[in-house]
């Protein structure tokens, strides 16, 4: 089981409040600029850390580009938690029967 | 674009003690039995895994360097239901639920974590094109 380091690409806090956004749906950098107490440029910089880590895509529209929630990196991210809760909840199980310490 | 069904992920698990036993050892005891050697940031650093017992409060980890969020407290209605506000990795912004129910002698835990994709994709492409295309009429017209 990895720890949380290796999908940590929303450890910054404002990455995830970018990631947030497109959550609700495909949004320009411009968009998501006035959305957020961020600049543009900074923005953009958020942007290709979280297409680096394939959480979010792209497309052209025209002049722009709009960013997207990139599925398979939700569906990774589900298979992780998916794991994830059955190592945590087993080890509640087990730990439940033992008095606290 | 294909359809992604990212449904919850939904657990249960049967524990040998009341429920609110069962709430108090996975709140107040969350130190005592949470896997923090594989599921934290700081791995063996980290010192203590704490949830603070209130609507807002966090859950977070500690290490010498200093706390680390997790998450942070939608719901605490003791000693049925937990709802927490998830902000790890990918899964930032979705939400886990734990309530604990009385089942024969002992509790029935059942854990669900929602919100990995709460849409067809498609239907966000629908918003997406309105984006896409009014521009491309206000041009043209």
């Amino acid at each position: 089981m990895q720890t949380y380091h290796q999908l940590d690409a929303l450890g910054d806090p404002t990455r995830r409040l970018v990631f947030e956004q497109l959550r609700a749906g495909p949004l320009a950098v411009g968009q998501l600029a006035e959305r957020l107490p961020v600049s543009r440029p900074a923005v953009s910089q958020h942007l290709r850390v979280l297409k680096l880590a394939g959480l979010v895509g792209d497309v052209h529209a025209g002049t722009r580009r709009l960013y997207h929630v990139d599925p398979a990196g939700l569906e990774s991210a589900r298979a992780y938690f998916d794991r994830f809760w059955d190592d945590a909840l087993d080890r509640f199980a087990s730990e439940a029967g033992k008095e606290p310490g | 674009m294909s359809t992604v069904s990212l449904d919850a992920i939904r657990k249960t698990r049967l524990v040998d003690l009341t429920p609110a036993e069962a709430f108090e050892r996975f709140t107040a005891g969350i130190g005592s039995w949470w896997p923090a050697a594989t599921h934290s940031y700081g791995g063996d650093a980290v010192t203590a895994v704490v949830l603070e017992p209130r609507v807002g409060g966090r859950l977070y980890e500690v290490t010498p360097e200093g706390e680390r969020d997790w998450g942070r407290v939608l719901a605490w209605e003791p000693p049925g239901r937990l709802v927490l506000d998830w902000q790890i990795g990918e899964a930032a912004g979705t939400e886990v639920e734990v309530r604990f129910a009385p089942d024969g002698t002992g509790t029935r835990v059942d854990l669900e974590h929602s919100g990995f994709g709460e849409t067809d994709p498609r239907e966000r492409y629908e918003s997406g094109w309105d984006v896409v295309l009014t521009p491309f009429v206000e041009r043209a017209g």
